[in-house]
């Protein structure tokens, strides 16, 4: 069965036909465009802290899993971890998310629901959404790693599509259901862009058409035990994405902290590939009907 | 004289019946899948730009011949729309650039409004190109 799944690897990367996945470029922000049923994007991405004095540097890969269940639904699965210098590196949980797009049609404002399920502990540095009052990241490893949390976090993404610009809006409401903390609010909000509108004839690596740029805005809005922008984390960060081929691109963010709570600065990279048809492949190898 | 003739058609039977098996002429339109009427009459900026076309050839080999096969006849295990069929390619430019910006995702068709304008504009271009490849009348 251990053979059977390692040539199943193979055969989706190798057998994988091209995707044109120019998505958005952002990191945080969501826009309404979901996965296409069947395919499957497999991403891995890192978020770095710069930390302020008395801080650590930290260091948080996280992969990503994103298949299209249907035209309307997507679903994603997330491992993270963790390493911080002078300390340990650990695994910090897993995330499940589902968005649901209700309308089938392209309106002035397109709405997705969001709804997702988080098992992690207070470790966490991926940082894929920023909500309450700012986060402690002084303590230790071997002590945030022991407080776990599950997590129920939903988001309304309402988004776009402007002469090629893409505006979308995230509100974010997340409950942690280990401890009576309230709700905790969030946003983020994305513009975005390709560099070239047009696609040239040739393919090639370096045209203006596979690179789509943005900018972030993110951060933190309080609870309901206190609503606002105090002791809040915020981050501005522009964002690249350079679609490297058909089916992979590579994506890029420096964000810069607004508020004294938040890290002076987060560096982030992302590599995605796409494996088209991954739903028929799979049903395939095991016999099933594609 | 007969065997001449049954030679001949069967010269010209031959590849146009493996053309119908390769493409999906099972395939129904969605009757509820139209675009309005202000979509409709919507110009093609790229008319007069046909080397526009070569583009709109390698978008439809990313984006679409997975699913309507690169020759856009469609495939029939993916129900997808025969694309050199007439009920097609009778359509105005404004309704394929609709139909491409908005999908149909409760049957399988994505949307492509992630694409700038201008490259749903060059895929209507290419899909113009798409010819069936049957025997003359």
């Amino acid at each position: 069965m251990h053979r059977n799944l390692k040539l199943l690897l193979i055969i989706v990367l190798f057998t994988a036909l091209p995707a044109g996945a120019q998505e958005a470029p952002y990191f945080v922000t969501y826009d309404h465009h979901l996965e296409e049923p069947g395919n499957l994007e497999v991403e891995t991405s890192t978020t770095m802290g710069v930390p302020r004095s008395g801080q650590r540097f930290y260091f948080a890969p996280y992969a990503e899993f994103e298949y299209g269940v249907t035209g309307r639904w997507t679903s994603e699965l997330y491992l993270e971890g963790q390493s911080t210098s002078g300390d340990s590196a650990v695994f910090t949980g897993w995330r499940l998310e589902n968005r649901f797009r209700p309308l089938a049609r392209e309106h002035w404002i397109n709405p997705v629901l969001y709804l997702e399920c988080e098992g992690i502990n207070e470790a966490t540095r991926i940082q894929k959404e920023v909500v309450g009052n700012a986060p402690d990241f002084g303590e230790r490893n071997s002590e945030s790693s022991q407080t776990h949390a599950h997590e129920l976090e939903t988001k309304l993404i309402l988004s776009s599509t402007v002469h090629d610009w893409n505006l979308a809006e995230n509100f974010i409401v997340e409950k942690n259901l280990s401890q009576n903390e309230g709700l905790e609010f969030g946003y983020a909000l994305g513009v975005s862009r390709p560099l070239a509108t047009l696609a040239s004839a040739a393919s090639c690596r370096f045209c203006r058409e596979n690179f789509n740029l943005g900018v972030e805005l993110y951060g933190g809005l309080g609870s309901t035990r206190g609503f606002g922008l105090h002791d809040t984390a915020h981050y501005l960060a522009p964002v690249v994405a350079w679609q490297l081929s058909d089916n992979a691109s590579l994506r890029f963010s420096p964000a810069i902290g607004l508020t004294h709570e938040s890290n002076p600065a987060l560096l982030r990279f992302g590599y995605s590939y796409e494996v088209r048809g991954f739903g028929d492949k799979l049903a395939k190898f095991f016999g099933g009907k594609p | 004289m007969t065997r001449k003739m049954s030679a001949g058609w069967m010269v010209l039977l031959v590849p146009f019946a493996a053309a119908l098996w390769a493409q999906n002429a099972d395939y129904q339109p969605d009757p509820g899948w139209q675009a309005p009427p202000q979509a409709v009459a919507k110009q093609n900026p790229l008319a007069n730009r046909p080397a526009a076309a070569a583009g709109g050839k390698k978008l439809f080999a990313r984006n679409c011949a997975e699913c309507h096969g690169e020759e856009g006849s469609g495939l029939v295990k993916k129900s997808s729309a025969d694309l050199q069929l007439p009920i097609v390619q009778t359509q105005s430019d404004g309704a394929l650039f609709w139909k491409i910006t908005n999908g149909n995702p409760d049957r399988g068709m994505p949307s492509f409004s992630r694409l700038p304008e201008l490259q749903r504009w060059q895929l209507v271009l290419h899909l113009r190109t798409l010819q069936p490849a049957r025997p003359p009348q």
